[in-house]
């Protein structure tokens, strides 16, 4: 029996685990966002493949770069690269040029998460940063060329057309299964919701956050007259389930989450109906993310506390 | 938030593991293996280490004192009949290497017998308490406090409550299962004992509900009540199981009897019984081997000494990839460097991980999913402490409940990105006594490959 060579590995308790890694976290959300990818496939043609190809090429280049240069571990197989590429390429628009998405992500990858020091470090939500420079740099690409479903011409979301004081598109089925302009990821709310749900199922989000996006938006969009309207369009549920829960950048405790979501929401009505651009849930998450820290201060569990011991 | 439909339990935190490898063992009656030798060794429980009284050569008889404790512990004895081969330093589970007494067996000793006393109904409190001390008993839950120490309440306070603590919420292990079910009778007597030392009003006998041959057994007798608690970790914890069965919440860095409960284990009440009314010494002890690296899982009871390594024979052997051996339950046991180590009062069970079950030893960023949080029974943040220790700031760490980890491995066991959270913990621990914080140059996670 005991072979007197054999070395043991040797570590503290506990010597089991439960529930998932993080590499299968993002996977599985990875996973999760396929249908709402084939569905913008389906409707907006084959090209949608290539630009998500980019989105996540240009999300891995920079991500192994800055490893290399900096001489650390890579960590590409942790997949959480591949999902902030694939995240991108949801929030923005099918008629960009192919190489847009890689030049978002790979500016993403770089100075949203690796330079304030890889996974678990960054403040700001990578994708969503990733649109804001694109936003930034290439508006015209990034906010003319919307298409109409099933053809290649150019048409203006319906947000977009509402901003413009165009008339409201408010066939709300069309706009729940996903049949309008819009960026690829978002089209359809029915299937980001099943996506979505498959995520709290599995148990990686709770639904704190979305719910309180969406009632957060709706409150603010009662002023419009419209409610409905604005909960089927935009990015609010792409927004909802899968940016505004990433973990790294939203709080912890429950509570904070709720006012972290609500704060969303209002932001995203508010951008909406008041501001400058026709949707505003990319930067109403960004504006939240900074407040992130503070919340998780806030909020922390609440323990039985000692006389005289620090809390 | 989890919600659960039955039973009694804690209400924050803790982990309920759908496999719970218990059903290795829970139906394997326990058998009785005796080596050819044991390493017993003097140092088995907290408090002062015991002096031998044998030495080389001498004959002993199962139940002879071969230690003789200072004040503050307690005596150990020779678990087997046979000669005594050497007294000097051996392996030790925990302290590496400890002086013990080997004894070799002779087999053709038959085992003495313990007589039922005559007055053991009549005893007084400070006799029973002698009698206890004197067989050496140690809380047999894994803490291996000396129970004789935890029976006398300091002036001024006393307990109402005793809970008898039959969770053994740790995965893999079976042996109080076992031993509750076997032998109820004894149990119950010596909580009952224990109960008239400490003067309660009420005996509580906490089960977890996965254990319903058990309950059913036990619920037979009227003169204990038994508080069947829901499945989950760590609900055999002394905190913890108090909260659930009486609701009263114990303190931070307070003792269980300062909300009048006191809480054995029920393998040491059945220790207490055979040493209050046989006078027999604590000389034996079950262990469950389990784990997906032993060829033959079994709950068996053992002389106190018996060497790790001739277990695993007993078992049928160990499956070659068996990468982690575990003494204790596999969320809070240690692991061993080396198989020729001894069993000692407080280990409860052998486990042997395979590599996919036993934990990475690899780990990644927090990437704050939380998910600590809500498994601490406490309300610390684990997560704050390792990032803090990890950067070299252990000393700032106290607001985050450092100091009251208990160490459950609740948080570890959860953690995505499979951060050795407790060693974090300990770590920073450690940095608190010394005064210095240890940075980055010391990273948990020493691995020995195989």
């Amino acid at each position: 029996m005991a072979d007197e060579k054999a070395t043991w590995m040797l570590s503290p308790g506990p010597h089991l685990r439960i529930g998932m890694t993080t590499r299968q976290i993002m996977w599985w959300v990875t996973a999760s966002l396929t249908p709402a990818t084939l569905w913008a496939a389906f409707v907006f043609g084959w090209k949608v493949f290539v630009l998500t190809a980019s989105g996540i090429f240009g999300a891995l280049l920079g991500e192994w770069m800055v490893t290399k240069l900096r001489k650390q571990e890579n960590r590409l197989g942790d997949g959480s690269a591949v999902l902030t590429g694939l995240l991108l390429v949801g929030t923005i628009s099918p008629g960009v040029p192919f190489w847009l998405p890689a030049a978002g992500s790979f500016m993403a990858i770089v100075f949203a998460k690796m330079l304030f020091g890889g996974l678990g470090y960054n403040i700001f939500n990578p994708a969503l940063i990733g649109r804001a420079f694109l936003t930034a740099t290439f508006p015209v690409a990034m906010t003319t060329t919307w298409q109409a479903p099933f053809t290649a011409l150019t048409h203006a979301t319906p947000l977009n057309t509402l901003k413009l004081g165009g008339e409201l598109f408010s066939n709300y089925w069309n706009l729940f299964l996903g049949l309008r302009a819009g960026s690829m990821g978002e089209v359809s709310v029915l299937l980001i919701l099943l996506g979505g749900l498959v995520l709290v199922f599995k148990k990686i989000i709770r639904l704190y956050i979305p719910v309180s996006v969406i009632a957060g938006c709706f409150a603010v969009s009662l002023f419009s007259g419209e409610p409905v309207f604005h909960l089927l369009t935009g990015g609010l549920w792409f927004g909802a389930f899968y940016m505004a829960t990433d973990y790294v950048t939203a709080p912890m405790m429950p509570k904070a989450q709720m006012i972290f979501g609500f704060c969303i929401g209002i932001l995203t009505g508010i951008i909406r109906l008041w501001g400058g651009y026709p949707e505003g849930i990319c930067y109403a998450i960004l504006i939240m993310n900074a407040v992130t820290p503070a919340l998780n201060h806030w909020f922390r569990p609440k323990r039985p506390v000692t006389e005289g011991a620090p809390s | 938030m989890n919600f659960y439909k039955m039973g009694k339990t804690f209400l924050r935190g803790g982990i309920h593991m759908r496999n719970d490898g218990k059903s290795r063992t829970s139906g394997k009656p326990i058998e009785r293996f005796v080596p050819k030798e044991v390493t017993v060794p003097l140092a088995q429980h907290l408090g002062p280490a015991c002096i031998a009284t044998v030495k080389r050569k001498d004959k002993v008889i199962r139940g002879d004192r071969i230690g003789e404790a200072p004040e503050g512990g307690v005596p150990i004895h020779a678990p087997v009949s046979g000669v005594v081969k050497r007294v000097a330093l051996q392996p030790h589970p925990i302290l590496v290497e400890a002086e013990a007494v080997v004894i070799e067996t002779d087999s053709t000793v038959a085992d003495p017998v313990w007589e039922e006393t005559s007055d053991w109904k009549n005893l007084s409190k400070e006799e029973m308490i002698l009698r206890i001390r004197s067989a050496g008993i140690v809380g047999l839950g894994g803490a291996t406090f000396p129970t004789y120490r935890k029976l006398q309440l300091p002036p001024g306070v006393s307990v109402d409550t005793l809970i008898i603590n039959g969770a053994e919420c740790e995965p893999y292990l079976t042996s109080d299962h076992r031993l509750m079910l076997e032998k109820p009778n004894e149990v119950i007597q010596g909580a009952l004992l224990l109960g008239k030392i400490l003067e309660v009003q009420k005996i509580l006998i906490g089960i977890e509900d996965n254990k319903p041959d058990v309950i059913e057994i036990l619920k037979k007798f009227s003169s204990v009540e038994i508080g069947v608690c829901n499945t989950r970790y760590p609900q055999g914890s002394e905190k913890q199981l108090i909260e659930a069965l009486t609701g009263r919440v114990v303190p931070p860095r307070k003792l269980p009897m300062h909300v009048g409960v006191m809480v054995q284990n029920v393998a040491t009440a059945a220790a207490c019984f055979e040493a209050i009314s046989l006078r027999k010494p604590l000389l034996d002890r079950i262990i469950t081997l389990s784990g997906s690296g032993i060829v033959d899982p079994k709950n068996l009871l053992v002389p106190i000494g018996t060497l790790v390594s001739d277990l695993i024979e007993c078992c049928g052997g160990i499956y070659k990839d068996t990468v982690k051996v575990v003494a204790g339950g596999p969320m809070m046991g240690r692991a061993l460097g080396r198989l020729d180590v001894p069993i000692i009062k407080g280990t409860g069970g052998l486990i042997f991980l395979r590599g996919r079950e036993a934990r990475s030893e690899i780990y990644g960023p927090c990437i704050s999913c939380g998910s600590c949080l809500d498994a601490c029974p406490l309300g610390l943040e684990p997560n704050q402490i390792s990032i803090f220790t990890e950067a070299g700031r252990a000393l700032e760490t106290e607001m985050y409940g450092t100091k009251e980890c208990f160490e459950c491995g609740c948080c570890a066991a959860v953690c995505p990105a499979e951060r050795p959270l407790v060693q974090f913990i300990q770590m920073s621990k450690m940095a608190f006594q010394t005064g210095t914080a240890l940075g980055l140059a010391v990273r948990p996670g020493v691995t020995h490959g195989r």
